[in-house]
């Protein structure tokens, strides 16, 4: 049943975009429902069969690798499905009411929605190279687009900027796996470990190099995290919760999965990952600054994005110490409680900007009494970002510092702690402008306040929660991640 | 020694045409620039003996493309903005000068990397060429992307139909109506012309498709070649927008995909592994499904239109 499970994670969304296109309410509503609401049902089927008989293979069409195309599933792989099918879930129905399915912005908005569900998983759960870039290309194409669905200059401007520097990240990601095709044979990404070692050090240098440029392009690591801002701020309230929480996430996932599943473990292997961490660090405390400095909401939490990216790099030269376990779970555990958090944000976000007409800072006064339950999510998933227990950020936190300390590596401790300062003082900055009363002679702000859906708050309060019970629940989930990558990294 | 003297002169040719499409100041110029660069690319592909690739370069990468361009140019000139006359400022040496360090490095790094690689033994190439038997099509080419590959292939599917939604989902306003075309449309000579080619087109893609599955052709190709007797249609007044996309035309569009991804589902509904189709006539239908879809979405974009019907 797990091979059926798996392929339906990807086939459902994507033949639920077809219904989706095809005329009348009625195929709409079942492309819809039929391509999001089974994939929880499908993931419990996956998660208890990984847990069982461990990770496995499914060979498409029947043709062993190097010839075919392979999916893999193993936790990690599980892990992003789930934050797939729980944060894309919610979203959607956050989108729901924006973009009613019988509207014609819900047809614009739908068949995109759905591709981009299916992209994905696709993606989560592939094991070839070209493969996935066809996957990342399909992620890009189908998040553009959706991005620039209000129509609005800037978001318009936003997108286009993004399609040109994510099609030259294609483009570099695509020369590099030509070349490592030339130098190994294939393209499966857990066949080329031998391969590589064997390859001459020049092309694998190349080739790593430019895979991993393309990576780092789409997934906004500074010092390549230009267009991301404005892209994820001007998008529409549950597209930037994806955008920010699945999307650039795509590309971390799969640095991780080429440089600890497939590189050889090298002194040279090690010195990259070291500056892949660099820019980790960098991220975190240039975004934090300039999250610090913003002046609309949306902008605070799109720049927090980079920063919070930056956890997730700052692990990797930990891979070859014997504090990597421990690093890794607070890596996936970031993964995780970051998601939650900031989609948790975005739709808050969202609800505001809806309820007052405006996210800049300065008008965000008396939200307390204007949007009591969009400020409580807000300042519930600020909690996981800060990294403030008992949330799950907290955790996350808590493991990247252990790790750090046992490893030795004491410059990370500095960059995590500065890192959460920084978020701290950003996240402070929004709860205090919108405690704020300053103006009593002023019309009364709390009339003009439009209502927002009762369940666009309740899916973003939700997120919130959740980020936080990912504190509570951990032990479970922590032993199922288990320590991470295969053999060739960790030394005991 | 006449083979050397011609490669020389492609690659020549090839940066030469790359450089003057960046350079050149007349957007519409650069435009040629391009759509030559791309018969150029074309022809190397068939230098290098992959001649599916030459016929998907010269049907998309030139002829697709250059129309796409060419007519956005004419939709630009059409709204007052005239492109050819006002000549874009030069972008500073400080943004040109090290782009283009960066791209020749790059090029250089390939180039010396890619020619000291060892040959690899036992490579999915390899292993392809041997097993190819056992798709049931004798096409190599034809073979990986509707054999061994067909999930990269249908994932392509879903990116052409992201494609035309994305298209779509921005272009908000549009008129319903006759598209911009060329002031002759109605020279007697023309609806000649068109009863002759457009079911040569027609022809051309049917036959392309069915010889894909022993010589270069296929699905992409024959699309490719429909899509054009689709694009002269608009282009001489023969079809105009459309204020919505009809049922008929929303089928097309996912018919390709819908009916790649049931019959792999099927497939695996009867025990076999997913995606793997049973047969040249599987073969044959999935590439059918897709031929249409694609030369639909070709149109369609080309039109940059909801949909499309026949002018009045």
């Amino acid at each position: 049943m797990t091979n059926e499970a798996l392929i339906g994670l990807i086939f459902l969304p994507l033949l639920g975009a077809c219904a989706t296109v095809l005329p009348g309410r009625f195929a709409t509503y079942l492309g819809i429902l039929s391509g999001l609401a089974p994939l929880p049902l499908l993931l419990v089927a996956v998660t208890l069969s990984v847990a069982q008989n461990g990770p496995g293979f499914l060979e498409l069409g029947g043709w062993a690798a190097p010839l075919g195309i392979r999916l893999f599933v193993d936790p990690l792989a599980v892990l992003m499905l789930w934050m797939v099918a729980i944060i894309g879930g919610l979203a959607a129905i956050h989108a729901w009411c924006d973009f009613p399915p019988a509207s014609p912005s819900g047809q614009r908005f739908w068949p995109l929605w759905l591709l981009l569900t299916s992209a994905m998983n696709a993606l989560f759960l592939s094991a070839d190279l070209f493969n996935l870039y066809v996957c990342l290309e399909l992620i890009t194409l189908t998040a553009i687009p959706l991005i620039a669905l209000t129509g609005s200059k800037t978001a318009v401007r936003a997108a286009m900027r993004y399609l040109l520097l994510a099609l030259l990240a294609s483009l570099l990601y695509l020369l590099g796996v030509a070349l490592l095709y030339n130098a190994t044979g294939t393209l499966d990404l857990y066949l080329m470990r031998d391969a590589l070692a064997a390859a001459p050090p020049a092309a694998v240098v190349a080739t790593l190099a430019l895979i991993s440029l393309g990576l780092l392009l789409k997934g906004a690591v500074f010092p390549l995290h230009v267009w991301l801002p404005k892209a994820h701020a001007s998008a529409p309230g549950p597209v930037s919760a994806v955008l920010s929480a699945l999307v650039v996430k795509t590309a971390i996932y799969l640095l991780y999965r080429v440089w600890l599943w497939s590189v050889p473990a090298t002194v040279a292997a090690e010195q990259a990952l070291t500056l892949l961490a660099i820019l980790g660090a960098g991220a975190l405390l240039y975004g934090g600054v300039l999250a610090l400095l913003q002046q609309r909401l949306k902008l605070v939490i799109a720049y927090s994005t980079v920063a919070q990216l930056g956890y997730l790099l700052l692990i990797l030269p930990m891979a070859s110490s014997g504090a990597w376990p421990v690093a890794w779970q607070g890596g996936t555990y970031q993964l995780l409680s970051h998601g939650l958090a900031k989609a948790a944000m975005f739709l808050a976000a969202a609800n505001i900007l809806h309820a007052l007409g405006s996210d800049r800072l300065s008008d965000l006064q008396r939200l307390d009494q204007r949007q009591p339950l969009s400020l409580f999510a807000l300042a519930v998933a600020g909690v996981s970002i800060m990294g403030l227990p008992p949330s799950g950020g907290f955790l996350a936190k808590w493991l990247l510092l252990d790790a750090a300390f046992r490893s030795g590596q004491w410059w990370l401790l500095a960059v995590l702690v500065a890192g959460s300062l920084l978020a701290a003082a950003y996240v402070f900055r929004i709860l205090a402008a919108s405690l704020r009363r300053d103006d009593p002679t002023e019309a009364d702000p709390v009339a003009d306040t439009k209502a927002i859906p009762n369940v666009q708050t309740a899916c973003a309060v939700l997120l919130a929660l959740l980020a936080l019970a990912a504190g509570f629940a951990a032990a479970p989930m922590i032993e199922f991640i288990g320590p991470g990558a295969p053999g060739a990294w960790s030394r005991p | 020694m006449i083979g050397l003297a011609m490669d020389c002169v492609l690659a020549l040719g090839i940066v030469f045409l790359a450089v003057q499409t960046v350079r050149s100041r007349s957007l519409f110029q650069a435009m040629l620039m391009f759509i030559v660069f791309g018969l150029l690319m074309s022809l190397s592909w068939a230098r290098l003996h992959a001649p599916d690739l030459a016929l998907a370069e010269a049907a998309i990468g030139a002829g697709i493309t250059g129309a796409l361009l060419l007519v956005t140019w004419r939709r630009l000139q059409a709204e007052g903005h005239d492109p050819v006359e006002s000549e874009q400022s030069a972008p500073s040496m400080w943004l040109t000068l090290p782009t283009a360090g960066a791209a020749s490095l790059l090029v250089v790094i390939i180039g010396w990397v890619a020619l000291q690689l060892p040959a690899v033994p036992g490579t999915a190439g390899e292993l392809a060429w041997q097993r190819l038997e056992e798709v049931g099509v004798s096409n190599p080419v034809t073979g990986v992307l509707l054999g061994f590959r067909a999930y990269d292939t249908l994932l392509e599917m879903a990116v052409l139909l992201a494609a035309w939604l994305g298209a779509r989902a921005v272009a908000t306003e549009f008129r319903p109506g006759a598209l911009p075309g060329p002031a002759h449309a109605e020279v007697p000579l023309v609806g000649a012309l068109l009863s002759l080619v457009v079911p040569i087109s027609i022809l051309v893609a049917v036959y392309l498709l069915q010889a894909g599955g022993s010589a270069p052709g296929g699905a992409f190709q024959g699309g490719a070649v429909l899509a054009a007797g689709g694009v002269l249609l608009c282009l001489t007044g023969r079809l105009e927008a459309a204020a919505d996309t009809s049922g008929l035309e929303r089928l097309g569009l996912i018919l390709g995909l819908s009916v790649f991804s049931l019959v792999g589902l099927l497939v695996m509904a009867g025990g076999g592994p997913m995606l793997a189709l049973p047969g040249a006539w599987a073969i044959y239908l999935v590439e059918t499904a897709l031929l249409v879809s694609i030369a639909l979405t070709l149109v369609l974009l080309f039109a940059a239109a909801p949909g499309l019907r026949r002018a009045s």
